[in-house]
C-alpha cells in the first residue's frame, strides 16, 4: 500500500490533484516539501489566472531554492489558499489539506490520465530517489 | 566526452547580468540542449537581492543611490549580495543531464566540488559546507555572505562564495559569486547599517567572509580566475567547454526581460511586475 494518500492523483513535478468533478484542489506532495526543506514563502497566481498543464502557478521559495511550482492540469483558478501568505509553516506538517494551494476549474478531464495514482507515483518517486 | 557551452567573460550591468541568466535558463527549460555556464562580472557595483527579500528591510537604498550602486533584484532566492569585483557563475542545465537531478543539495554539492577543484588550481583550498548554522537573527542577516549555509564554500571557516538556485519543470539555474575582495565596513552599511558604529559587527563579518585577494599571494582578477574555475568543471566532471555565444532567441529573450523585468523599478523595488 503506498504512503500517499489514497484519494489524490499526482505528477511527476511532485504535486497532487483532489478531483471533484470539475473542480481539482491543487497542492504540492511531502516529497517535494522535503526537498525543498525550510519553506520561506509561496507566491501563487491570483483568482481568474488561467493555468496550463505543464506550466507554473506560482513559485515556493525555501532555505534551498526558489522553485516553480508546476500545474498538473489546464483551467481558471477559482480559489487561492491565502492563509499560507501568513503561515507558510502549515506546509511542513499538513501539504494535504490545510497546505492546499489553489483550486481550478478544468478546461479538459483527459488532462487528468496524464496523472499517476498513488502506487505509481511512489515508484516514480523511488527512481527519482534512485538517480539522486 | 560530454561537452558543455561556455559563455566568454563579459562585465556587465545588474540587469543585464539577470536578464541573460534567466534567458538562458528559460530556453534550457523549453528548448533543452547542453548545459550552460556562465563566468562574469559587473560593470558597476551592484547589490542584488533575494526573490523575496523586503528590499525596504534589509537595503540602504538612500546609501546605495549616493555611492552609485545599482540595485537589482535576483530570479534566485536568498539575502542581499554586493558584486563589485567578484567573479559570478551562473550554470542552466536540464535535471537530466549528468550529473544532475531532481535533488536540489546534491545539485550544490556537484557544482560546489567544481569550484573547489577550480580554486585549488588558483591556490585557495576551500572546503563544501556540509550543514551549516541556520540564519540566526543578527543583523547582518541580511547579506547573504553573512549567513554559511549547506553546501556554500568556506576557505578555513570564512564564507568565499555563496549560490542560489531556481527550479524550473525539469531544469535549474544556480548562480553565485566568487569573492575578489572584501570590505565589510561597506557591506554591513549596504545593508543599512553604519559599519563606523558597529564595530564588533564589522569584526564578526571580517571573520565570516574572506575572498581571493586575502587567501593569495599574487594579485587575482575575475578575468585571471574564469580559466581556473572552467577547468575546475571539466576535470571533476570529465567534461569539455566549448565556447560559445547567446542564441538569437536567448538574446531577444534577455532584451525583453531587461525591458520589462530587471530594469522595472518596480520588479527590482517589490518584487512584482
Amino acid at each position: 500500500m503506498s504512503t500517499y494518500p489514497d484519494d489524490l492523483l499526482y505528477s511527476r513535478d511532485h504535486t497532487w490533484a483532489r478531483v471533484d468533478d470539475t473542480v481539482v484542489t491543487i497542492g504540492i506532495t511531502d516529497f517535494a516539501q522535503e526537498n525543498l526543506g525550510d519553506i520561506i514563502s509561496v507566491d501563487l497566481y491570483t483568482v481568474d489566472s488561467a493555468v496550463k498543464q505543464g506550466e507554473p502557478f506560482g513559485l515556493i521559495e525555501s532555505s534551498k531554492a526558489t522553485v516553480e511550482l508546476i500545474a498538473p492540469v489546464s483551467g481558471d483558478i477559482i480559489a487561492v489558499n491565502e492563509d499560507l501568505f501568513d503561515d507558510v509553516g502549515v506546509l511542513e506538517c499538513d501539504v494535504y489539506d490545510a497546505g492546499w494551494m489553489i483550486a481550478v476549474a478544468i478546461d479538459r478531464v483527459d488532462e487528468l490520465d496524464d496523472l499517476l495514482d498513488p502506487d505509481d507515483y511512489e515508484e516514480y518517486v523511488d527512481q527519482v530517489q534512485g538517480r539522486r | 566526452m560530454e561537452t558543455w557551452r561556455l559563455l566568454s567573460f563579459q562585465r556587465l550591468s545588474g540587469a543585464e547580468n539577470m536578464a541573460v541568466d534567466e534567458a538562458i535558463f528559460r530556453e534550457t527549460a523549453t528548448r533543452g540542449g547542453e548545459p550552460t555556464l556562465r563566468l562574469y562580472g559587473w560593470i558597476r557595483p551592484t547589490v542584488t537581492v533575494g526573490y523575496s527579500q523586503d528590499l525596504e528591510e534589509d537595503v540602504n537604498r538612500a546609501f546605495c543611490e549616493e555611492r552609485g550602486i545599482d540595485i537589482v533584484r535576483r530570479p534566485t532566492g536568498g539575502k542581499a549580495v554586493y558584486h563589485s569585483t567578484d567573479l559570478t557563475y551562473s550554470l542552466a542545465s536540464s535535471q537530466h543531464r549528468f550529473p544532475f537531478s531532481a535533488d536540489i543539495l546534491g545539485t550544490y554539492r556537484v557544482i560546489g566540488r567544481c569550484l573547489i577543484k577550480g580554486l585549488g588550481k588558483a591556490g585557495i583550498s576551500a572546503e563544501l559546507v556540509e550543514e551549516g548554522r541556520a540564519p540566526g537573527r543578527c543583523f547582518e542577516e541580511a547579506g547573504c555572505f553573512a549567513v554559511p549555509f549547506r553546501n556554500e564554500l568556506l576557505v578555513k571557516g570564512a564564507k568565499i562564495c555563496g549560490s542560489a538556485q531556481v527550479r524550473g519543470r525539469d531544469c535549474f539555474l544556480q548562480h553565485g559569486s566568487v569573492l575578489i575582495d572584501f570590505d565589510p565596513v561597506i557591506s554591513l552599511q549596504i545593508m543599512g547599517k553604519d559599519g563606523r558604529d558597529e564595530e564588533e559587527a564589522v569584526r564578526r563579518l571580517a571573520g565570516a567572509v574572506t575572498c581571493v585577494s586575502r587567501e593569495t599571494s599574487v594579485p587575482v582578477t575575475a578575468e585571471r580566475l574564469v580559466p581556473y574555475l572552467g577547468s575546475g568543471f571539466e576535470e571533476l566532471l570529465n567534461i569539455r567547454l566549448l565556447k560559445g555565444d547567446l542564441t538569437g532567441r536567448e538574446r531577444a529573450l534577455a532584451e525583453r526581460l531587461i525591458t520589462e523585468k530587471y530594469g522595472n523599478r518596480r520588479w527590482n523595488e517589490r518584487g512584482r511586475l
